[in-house]
């Protein structure tokens, strides 16, 4: 790829092609930011294409003694999901757990996948249900430390606060996360049992 | 070491983060508290189940999408409008026809004796053309006559030569020559009778026409070939 400051200078000079490649470069892991956040694929794209059109109106106020490209990045999309949950949340009907995990055991399957696919789609599934049911606040932290591979650093300064702050945010989260988990698997284990012959 | 403080330090201890007094203050009291190192298998399990999550690809049309949102319709550079331009061109059906044109050209030019290394003003003018390439088919058909002439005389040679050899009756009924006592040199082998017989030809085959002309066959030579064929 090419070098990143040299892109950024194409895209500020007006290249269309310059800011096609920063798209191609780091559409799939703001994607996947804002699909972590939300929860649902067709809003995790809809959210992308804002933080692009954000990132695109503001990438002129960008400094690189800032931090780095992908760190000012994150800071806007983390920005403006914080933004969309506040929107999202007066108009989402808040369901039960026991009614989203009924939901994704009946999801039906598109095609006939192998075995280990479709335990590692419920992985994914039950992790992402787990997720949404963390406040923002540790649901962000866990997110950019365990899925995005961020440091406490980088986290600090997307998130705009101390690193003292991000630790025990990670720590919360991930102690949250393991019980949500425990308590899906507590659920889900009767019901399975329940199924069998 | 109370729990409230274990959990507290359980990322750090998990992440390899704490200091070696604190760590053995964990550890020390994670071998006394079942409860406590079942939260820090829960917290492993997570930090391992988000580790291993794969991730996601967005839909192909996404950046597409993105782009006709900020930079509107993308203008087309200098080289694609080209290509655009060019592309009817690029049919298999148009090349096909481009490259038979280009052959037939070829043989044209080379029929017509032109040679595009050293073209002359003399060169471009159509009657040169019809004229060199006149001379050129009558040319090649002179040689295809000549080369079949050729041909010609060879076969009916080599056919007379077999005749000669192998299909004379009376020659072949002829009492066979009995060996000279104790042998000879010159003596031919009884294997071969027609050969034996035909020996004194095969010496006056050595004189272009002698053995033909013995045989009232009509002696033709290849310079008499081509005197009657020019």
């Amino acid at each position: 790829m090419e070098q990143e400051p040299e892109l950024l200078n194409r895209c500020l000079a007006g290249e269309d092609s310059a800011w096609e490649a920063l798209l191609k470069a780091y559409t799939r892991k703001i994607y996947n930011l804002c699909y972590r956040f939300t929860g649902r694929a067709e809003e995790a794209e809809d959210v992308t294409q804002e933080v692009f059109i954000k990132v695109f109106q503001t990438l002129k106020t960008y400094q690189a003694t800032q931090g780095s490209f992908a760190t000012w990045l994150n800071r806007v999309a983390r920005n403006h999901l914080v933004d969309h949950y506040r929107r999202a949340r007066k108009d989402r009907v808040t369901s039960s757990l026991e009614d989203e995990l009924a939901e994704a055991e009946q999801k039906p399957s598109p095609h006939m996948e192998p075995t280990g696919q479709v335990e590692s789609r419920e992985r994914r599934e039950v992790l992402q249900l787990a997720l949404d049911k963390l406040s923002p606040d540790l649901r962000e932290a866990v997110i950019l430390r365990d899925l995005h591979d961020l440091d406490y650093e980088e986290i600090a300064q997307v998130l705009s606060v101390p690193q003292g702050t991000v630790k025990s945010r990670i720590n919360r989260g991930r102690l949250e996360l393991g019980r949500v988990l425990k308590r899906m698997e507590g659920m889900r284990g009767p019901a399975k049992a329940g199924n069998e012959p | 070491m109370t729990h409230l403080e274990v959990e507290n330090l359980t990322s750090e201890y998990l992440e390899g983060q704490l200091e070696p007094g604190l760590k053995r203050e964990v550890e020390a009291h994670l071998n006394v508290c079942p409860s406590c190192v079942e939260m820090l298998e829960d917290v492993r399990r997570v930090m391992e189940m988000c580790h291993a999550a794969p991730q996601l690809e967005p839909a192909p049309w996404l950046v597409p999408k993105i782009m006709l949102a900020t930079v509107g319709e993308r203008k087309p550079g200098w080289l694609e409008r080209w290509l655009g331009v060019l592309r009817p061109a690029l049919q298999a059906r148009v090349a096909y026809t481009i490259a038979m044109a280009v052959f037939s050209l070829s043989i044209i030019i080379n029929a017509a004796g032109i040679n595009l290394r050293h073209l002359t003003v003399e060169d471009l003018n159509p009657r040169t053309w019809i004229f060199r390439g006149n001379r050129a088919g009558h040319l090649f058909l002179a040689r295809a006559e000549k080369f079949y002439y050729d041909l010609r005389v060879v076969i009916e040679i080599e056919s007379r030569l077999r005749q000669l050899r192998y299909h004379t009756p009376e020659e072949q009924e002829s009492p066979k020559q009995e060996p000279a006592p104790g042998g000879s040199t010159n003596s031919v082998p009884p294997a071969f009778p027609a050969l034996a017989t035909n020996q004194h030809r095969f010496a006056d085959l050595a004189q272009p026409g002698a053995a033909l002309r013995s045989e009232n066959v009509a002696p033709l030579t290849l310079e008499e070939v081509r005197s009657q064929n020019p």
